[in-house]
């Protein structure tokens, strides 16, 4: 006896354990929203690539896709690009296609459209980059002369490779100084500002890298916007990459940009190509947390085991399934704490079922009407002294009558819950009637009139709690918890406390 | 919700036995599973009684089949009162009591109807078919030997046969209940049909006060005698019946129905091995608290090696609990 205790607390104690761990380990690690009701956005992104071939061509086309190195992950991805043949390159932080075609002429349009959604677990890609790279050498004296002045201002004005670098982004952007104008020969574009920045900085060596980013805004036509960053290392081995906007040197990328490609590489690069054009238009949609979950499946190992990956119908009917422990787990706590009467342990669950189709206050008012006809049908039944099977079957077509007729009756009414009731599980209504007359029988009305109560409270309870829709959505969306319930159910194997209503039914004895 | 935490406590305090508690500790522990048929069929328990010479309502015959029921006639033609039930049956249900012939084809039951043999063979056919085993499963009908209540019980009971319930735990009887048929219970001596219980002095076998559902009572709610103080005549032959049945059928924890009858004295009827708790209220003594004592008793005795013998069990208990 003493051993087999130890051995169900053991269990108790495993499934509790195994149960809370996936639990955090959903929660936590893969970051997968607790409520159904947590509302993100989804960004599609249209880009539209088009250029002219003259003549007859061979065509090779490179078009980098959204980088990997983002808080935002790619659910899905559409390439429209017919005659060519596609390859996706997967580069360290960069992703590329490749189109290719051999005879090519005329306007050409390629579109690709991609899913953007917020990555649920946060886990961005952590890549290290350089600390150091060789000076430029700049063979133009006066050029020289400039640069050695600009570098020796940064570095008066900064204290570390950070303030370093917003330093001479300033200075860069600063028309009135002398020998910015000097460097920058009238040629005031970005790319331009970007490529005089990197010689500066190569004096201090500092390496950048070009990022080019989208704003996740309702737009049409954006342009890629430049960034530049640079891993600085903050302890030995330590660092992390800095952003910095090259125009008014602002440190902080904004949480809606999308970082599209790194390097100084072209977006769209076509060979044999002219005119070629790049548009990008962005729209955002709102989704809950359930249809996030549902695209985000795929990415990762265990989200391929996840519910969400299901065909729809199938989804539904698992759902239903997973609740019934729950509503198993209410009669348990109705039964053995409280001490409700109830025809049978799973019949209330099945009612409960029942009622998903009718609503719980129809379905209330139903029951209660087929099962009271359905009495006093099995009453005159007992006179004519039937066998059991005969009497079943009698009782379960009257059931079936009644509920067309009711459904009918219903239906003229002007309810038109009646309709729905067509496949209320008549067996389980034969059953209720047919137990209820025995315990009629045995154990006088009263008592089959409390039991039926109970099982009319069992069953409502029940209902709401196997549909309430956030503990649905806990529930299909962790099911370690039913662990959790197991561990539960185990203790209460042994729970031998007094019932509720025992405190009542022996209140004579409590002196 | 203090005053129940109270209530909690004091029952607790009390020993009361709660369901969970019989359930958990008592009837899981000491049942098994293999041996309840012994006392859910009433032919097996009867068998092993007459082997074990413990006195219970003699069998005449048993109908298991079509045929049986055609020789009822001659089965039944020089027994003059007789009981029929179903083998499984439960709750009293499917039980007809004959008192005498009457007449030819005729019989005439305990309270005065008349019923032609066809309506007792319809009677058995519906026992056989199962109409009162629950499930519905076959069964057989027992005629046995009607038992005729010592007349101690007239001023205290209402038709039907008073019956006594003794709680046996591992062979030692902790606690005794006589069940009185009401009117309302139609006869039947069950608890929960109405009957009244009336808890009892396991020493000296005298009645103390009663329960009626789940009030306690001092008088039969028909005849309104005061129902304390009646002695049980033949006491210890009720424990010895009951005692001995642990040995009977092998289960730790059961309630054992006697009855008693005027000429053959105590028999055993029926034994439950789910007895209800209301035996408490009856007694106003909680069951835990008599099974504890004879579960440390019989860890004691483990210790020692030593097994009692009925007459020591008797002992222990007349005693000791009380």
């Amino acid at each position: 006896m003493r051993q087999n205790a130890l051995h169900l607390k053991f269990l108790i104690f495993t499934f509790l354990f195994l149960g809370i761990t996936i639990l955090f380990y959903q929660i936590f690690i893969l970051k997968t929203p607790i409520r159904e009701n947590q509302v993100d956005n989804l960004w599609t992104i249209d880009a539209k690539i088009s250029f002219e071939v003259k003549g007859t061509r061979a065509v090779n086309i490179e078009f980098f896709l959204p980088a990997k190195t983002n808080d935002y992950q790619v659910s899905d991805e559409i390439f429209l690009a017919n005659n060519y043949g596609q390859n996706i390159i997967n580069q360290d932080e960069n992703r590329m296609v490749i189109w290719s075609a051999r005879a090519l002429s005329g306007k050409q349009s390629i579109f690709y459209r991609t899913n953007i959604i917020r990555k649920l677990n946060g886990e961005t890609i952590q890549t290290k980059g350089e600390i150091y790279r060789q000076s430029i050498v700049v063979t133009n004296e006066n050029e020289k002369n400039a640069i050695d002045r600009l570098t020796k201002e940064i570095r008066s004005k900064s204290s570390n490779t950070s303030t370093f670098i917003t330093t001479a982004i300033n200075l860069i952007n600063d028309s009135s100084n002398g020998d910015v104008k000097l460097l920058l020969k009238g040629n005031n574009s970005t790319n331009n500002k970007i490529k005089i920045l990197e010689v500066i900085l190569s004096q201090a060596h500092i390496p950048i890298q070009q990022v080019h980013t989208l704003i996740l805004e309702r737009s049409d036509n954006q342009t890629p916007k430049q960034w530049i960053r640079s891993y600085i290392e903050s302890t030995p081995n330590k660092g992390s990459w800095q952003y910095f906007n090259p125009i008014d040197s602002s440190t902080n990328m904004p949480e809606n940009e999308l970082i599209w490609w790194i390097g100084e590489n072209p977006l769209l690069n076509i060979k044999n190509g002219v005119n070629e054009r790049v548009s990008f238009s962005i729209d955002q949609s709102e989704l809950t947390a359930i249809e996030l979950s549902k695209l985000a499946a795929g990415d990762n190992n265990l989200k391929k085991y996840s519910f969400y990956t299901l065909p729809i119908t199938t989804q539904f009917a698992y759902q239903t399934m997973l609740m019934i422990p729950f509503g198993v787990l209410v009669i348990l706590i109705l039964r053995n704490i409280i001490g409700i009467n109830s025809l049978g342990t799973f019949t209330p669950v099945l009612i409960a079922l029942a009622f998903r189709e009718t609503g719980l206050g129809f379905g209330i008012l139903f029951f209660s009407i087929v099962v009271s006809i359905g009495l006093l049908l099995r009453s005159y039944l007992e006179h004519l002294k039937l066998q059991m099977l005969p009497r079943l079957s009698i009782v379960l077509t009257f059931v079936v009558c009644i509920i067309i007729f009711v459904g009918l009756l219903s239906h003229k009414l002007g309810f038109e819950q009646g309709l729905s009731i067509t496949l209320f599980p008549m067996v389980i209504l034969t059953m209720t009637i047919e137990r209820l007359s025995i315990t009629w029988d045995e154990r006088g009305a009263n008592f089959a009139l409390k039991v039926a109560f109970g099982t009319m409270i069992a069953a409502s309870l029940a209902f709401l709690v196997m549909g309430y829709p956030p503990f649905v959505y806990f529930v299909f969306t962790f099911p370690a918890i039913l662990l959790i319930l197991v561990s539960f159910m185990l203790a209460m194997g042994r729970y031998r406390g007094y019932r509720l209503f025992e405190l009542f039914r022996f209140k004579a004895m409590a002196k | 919700m203090f005053s129940l935490i109270k209530i909690w406590k004091n029952l607790k305090k009390n020993g009361v036995m709660g369901i969970n508690q019989r359930n958990a500790d008592y009837i899981l522990k000491y049942n098994q599973r293999k041996f309840y048929p012994l006392v859910d069929d009433k032919i097996l328990t009867k068998q092993k009684a007459v082997e074990a010479n413990i006195s219970a309502p003699e069998l005449y015959a048993i109908i298991s089949n079509e045929h049986d029921i055609a020789n009822f006639g001659k089965i039944v033609k020089d027994i003059n009162d007789f009981v029929i039930k179903p083998a499984r049956g439960s709750g009293g249900d499917g039980i007809i009591v004959i008192s005498e012939h009457f007449g030819e084809d005729r019989f005439k039951t305990v309270s005065g109807k008349i019923l032609h043999i066809s309506e007792i063979e319809y009677q058995l056919s519906n026992i056989i078919t199962g109409l009162y085993s629950l499930g519905g499963e076959r069964d057989s009908a027992i005629i046995e030997y009607r038992v005729k209540p010592d007349p101690i019980f007239k001023s205290i009971s209402h038709e039907g046969v008073p019956d006594l319930r003794v709680i046996v735990l591992k062979g030692y009887p902790i606690m005794a209940m006589l069940r009185l048929p009401t009117r309302q219970s139609g006869g039947k001596a069950n608890l929960h049909q109405g009957a009244i219980g009336v808890g009892i002095d396991l020493k000296t076998g005298t009645t103390l006060n009663g329960t009626w559902g789940n009030e306690p009572i001092e008088s039969h709610p028909d005849t309104s005698t005061i129902v304390k103080g009646i002695k049980l005549p033949m006491w210890n032959e009720f424990l010895r019946l009951a005692t001995s049945c642990y040995e009977l059928v092998h289960l730790g924890y059961i309630g054992v129905d006697l009855v008693l009858d005027e000429k053959k004295g105590p028999m055993i009827l029926e034994i439950n091995a789910r007895p209800g708790l209301n035996i408490q209220i009856a007694n106003n003594v909680g069951l835990y608290l008599r099974a504890h004592e004879v579960e440390k008793r019989l860890k004691d005795l483990e210790a020692k090696e030593i097994k009692e013998s009925i007459s020591e069990r008797i002992e222990f208990c007349t005693s000791k609990l009380y």
